[in-house]
């Protein structure tokens, strides 16, 4: 099975050759005739094809115990169930490229499905410039990682080395897929951007085009970022969800070029501008997601989250030079099709919180990526390596990301082109009014901190005005519909015809209750240490927690013990939940790791790690935290991604055709 | 290009320009490994370090009245020195002898009085192929299960 593997992925790296090639010559040229095109569709459906076959072959690997190849062999063992025999697949580095490559074909397949209905002298560079992406990971993976090696050992393997403790996790089944798959869906505007540059087709259709790829990329991408924190939260028993590791940032870098670019692309399709500003946002996202791939791969930077430092990093650094020059070379070539139809003429209009939006964005990514980097650049210049940590991040992120959420709540309520003094109060006088007096209030409750105050007060701001904005469109529609303003069939009417805008709202709304969530968290956090013996009580908060008794488990691939704390509020005696941290030893790995006890709640999180047991086996030492609001943090990240779906979908034939006539009738009212 | 165009992007460079060298100025710590710490500590007390070394024997952990974990590190790539660590926090999953770890803190008194401690991640786990030889410093002797978490 695994010769078929090898054999498998062979063959997808020869197609991939072919269709690169084959579509620079078709796209080159007056010589996109109908049955090229499809050849090279075919050939790119076969890529994905016969890289799933690769992947399955490894899976089966896998499932079978085959421990003659050296990458199962690696990451698993007898012991472990067969859902983390599967996730193991992705579990090291030969594994994950090989997954990365599938998931490139899968949307260059996805695309190639579509492709029928794109623009044909456009079609033969995309598929070139998307078999470019999986052929460079895919020589990656057949030359330099690959997994279908077998084991050099004068002995076979009853048994594998297995995978490490903290992966055998229900979230590795599904946090790496969702990142790879934001990272390798972001490859899919880049090609349009550039077959699009190749090709000379400099409408606004590839712009149009691309919108949705980059939204499918962008919300599996928050997806990814938001499953990590979570398991991170879940998982490592610090109490936080995110420490500005250089690996989390590789994978926030091309959301934030990503983010700009959904916002700026709207400015080229509404007015012509910004036109190289998206090629060269499109282009760094795109360059950004391998930058972190090779970040992460090549030992560059001190990290406690990266692979181990390989000598691969030498090939990403090629291919990213090639991105860029690539780039930069059509880009001057197009440039007189790359001039904007027009400049933004006012401060005061939405072309400029938009690009005002794009240059906070690029600012944060600018700032992250120089912490990223800040130990390479400091030994270069002064010989002396320096590195910055979480306190340079928030010193630098929060003003920033600040001014985002308030750009936010602006952006869609400014009028395009400019916007006057009467329209700027209409919108805003009472949104920033309101926004005052809950900061005013928040003072007088306690909260004096200048940051959580200005925080709660812009998240508030941010509220307002999209309620403000969706009730000035409640209010025009309902001439049409002859229904109140707020009646549930007036809103669903307004969400239906302006699907995207409001979707839109729904993830500025997620992003609202993130920030708040991340504010309180953070803010507001309290975190104990403490030691128990049993029937001993501890309080914090608004709680108190008593020790009752150990339990001892025994599991296939561990042993575990868990001391059970009763929580109980202070005012009641009445149970509110039995914790149970735990203490597991992995047997195979000879690994201890804690596994956190945690209750959820609207107002906080109780969140209880067991850090140990004393000699006599009674008394047990535990960390707690109790994290305000936590909970919202998740609920608005599932509300970006809801959002980030609903502008996505296509909408029904049925429905765009109704909707148009609709508009058309508002439009003669 | 427009005016406002360029005006904002001048703006921004220069304030976060701004924002970002006042930030690095105040927080940046010195990388330095384990016996790159014993030879500038020699004659002063280091402040704002962050080391990157391998654990280890002996570790001890104690829990009451206060978690603190203390250990030794010495250069990743070898080397016999060594530097005393102290932290005073939880131990962190996956921590023992031979295990990578970057630690964030002072160095006073002859020991990286640690504010953080981080072991190596997950997926950063390579583990060996039979025949190469095993990590200095080695894994702690297996016990068996339960026994093995008392006394943490």
């Amino acid at each position: 099975m695994i010769e078929f593997g090898q054999f498998a992925l062979c063959i997808a790296w020869m197609l991939s050759v072919g269709v690169v090639i084959g579509g620079a010559y078709v796209g080159s040229g007056a010589r996109a005739l109908p049955s090229r095109l499809e050849s090279l569709r075919r050939g790119t459906l076969l890529i994905a094809a016969t890289l799933g076959l690769a992947l399955v072959a490894l899976g089966y690997a896998f499932v079978t115990n085959d421990y003659t190849v050296q990458y199962v062999w690696q990451y698993s063992n007898r012991d472990m169930p067969w859902i983390y025999k599967i996730t193991a697949i992705w579990g090291g580095m030969d594994g994950s490229m090989l997954l990365w490559c599938f998931l490139v074909a899968l949307f260059a397949a996805c695309v190639a499905l579509r492709s029928l209905v794109y623009p044909r002298a456009l079609v033969a560079w995309l598929f070139s410039f998307l078999s470019s992406s999986t052929l460079f990971f895919t020589s990656i993976t057949l030359f330099l990682t690959n997994p279908f090696r077998y084991l050099k050992s004068p002995v076979a393997m009853p048994d594998g080395n297995g995978l490490n403790p903290l992966l055998q996790n229900e979230y590795m089944a599904i946090h790496p897929p969702m990142l790879y798959l934001g990272f390798t869906g972001l490859a899919v505007p880049y090609a349009f951007c550039m077959a699009a540059l190749a090709s000379g087709q400099m409408s606004n259709d590839w712009i149009r085009l691309t919108r949705r790829w980059t939204l499918i990329g962008w919300t599996f991408l928050t997806a990814g970022i938001v499953l990590g924190g979570h398991w991170a939260y879940l998982e490592l028993g610090w109490g936080g969800f995110w420490a500005w590791d250089p690996v989390e940032n590789a994978s926030f870098l091309p959301w934030l070029t990503a983010t700009a670019f959904l916002h700026s692309v709207m400015v080229q399709e509404r007015k012509g501008m910004l036109k190289i500003w998206n090629v060269f946002l499109i282009v760094l996202t795109y360059a950004l997601t391998v930058f972190g791939t090779f970040l992460t791969r090549s030992g560059i930077v001190q990290s406690v989250h990266a692979f181990a430092s390989t000598d691969i990093g030498w090939t990403f650094l090629v291919y990213l030079s090639a991105i860029v020059l690539g780039a930069l070379g059509l880009s001057i070539y197009r440039r007189a099709e790359l001039k904007p139809d027009r400049a933004i003429e006012s401060f005061f209009s939405r072309e400029a919180v938009f690009l005002l939006n794009n240059l906070v964005l690029l600012s944060i990514c600018f700032a992250v990526l120089w912490g990223v980097m800040f130990p390479v650049f400091s030994e270069a210049v002064t010989g002396v390596k320096q590195t910055v940590g979480i306190p340079f991040f928030n010193a630098v992120n929060v003003p920033l990301f600040l001014a985002l959420i308030l750009l936010m709540g602006v952006g869609p309520s400014i009028a395009w082109k400019r916007s006057s003094l009467p329209q700027l109060l209409r919108s805003f006088a009472i949104p920033f009014l309101l926004a005052f007096v809950v900061a005013v209030a928040l003072v007088f409750a306690g909260i004096v901190e200048f940051y959580p105050v200005l925080a709660y007060a812009i998240s508030f701001f941010g509220l307002m005005t999209i309620l403000g904005e969706m009730n000035r469109g409640l209010a025009a529609q309902k001439s049409i519909t002859n229904a109140s303003t707020w009646s549930p069939s007036n809103v669903a009417t307004l969400w239906r015809r302006q699907r995207i805008k409001y979707g839109a709202h729904v993830i500025h709304f997620g992003v609202l209750l993130m920030t708040v969530a991340i504010t309180a968290s953070m803010a507001h956090k309290i975190e104990r240490e403490f030691t128990l013996g049993p029937g001993e009580r501890f309080e914090i908060g608004r709680f108190s927690l008593e020790l009752n008794e150990f339990h001892e488990e025994r599991q296939a691939n561990y042993d575990g013990i868990q001391a059970h704390v009763t929580l109980r509020a202070l005012t009641d005696e009445k149970p509110l939940a039995v914790l149970a941290p735990e203490l597991r030893f992995y047997r195979k790995n000879k690994e201890t790791t804690t596994e956190v006890a945690l209750r959820m709640g609207q107002r906080e999180d109780v969140y209880l790690v067991l850090a140990g047991i004393d000699e006599t086996g009674t008394k047990a030492s535990m960390k707690i935290f109790i994290n305000p609001l936590q909970v919202w943090l998740w609920y608005g990240a599932v509300i970006m991604v809801l959002g980030g779906v609903i502008v996505a979908i296509p909408a029904p034939r049925g429905a765009r055709v109704r909707d148009s006539q609709t508009t058309k009738v508002a439009q003669s009212v | 290009m427009g005016k406002v165009f360029i005006s904002l992007v001048i703006a921004f460079i220069v304030c976060g320009g701004a924002l970002v060298y006042q930030a690095t100025r105040g927080t940046s710590s010195l990388v330095l490994s384990p016996s790159e710490v014993l030879s500038k500590g020699a004659s002063r007390d280091l402040k704002r370090i962050r080391v990157g070394g391998r654990v280890v024997d002996p570790i001890t952990y104690q829990t009451e009245p206060q978690m603190v974990l203390s250990f030794r590190v010495k250069n990743p790539t070898g080397g016999e020195e060594v530097v005393p660590v102290v932290y005073k926090g939880l131990k962190p999953d996956m921590f023992a002898a031979g295990r990578d770890v970057l630690i964030d803190g002072d160095y006073m008194g002859g020991s990286i009085q640690a504010a953080k401690l981080q072991t190596q991640c997950p997926s950063k786990y390579e583990p060996v192929v039979p025949g190469a030889a095993p990590a200095e410093g080695g894994q702690p002797a297996q016990m068996n299960g339960a026994a093995q978490m008392i006394g943490q």
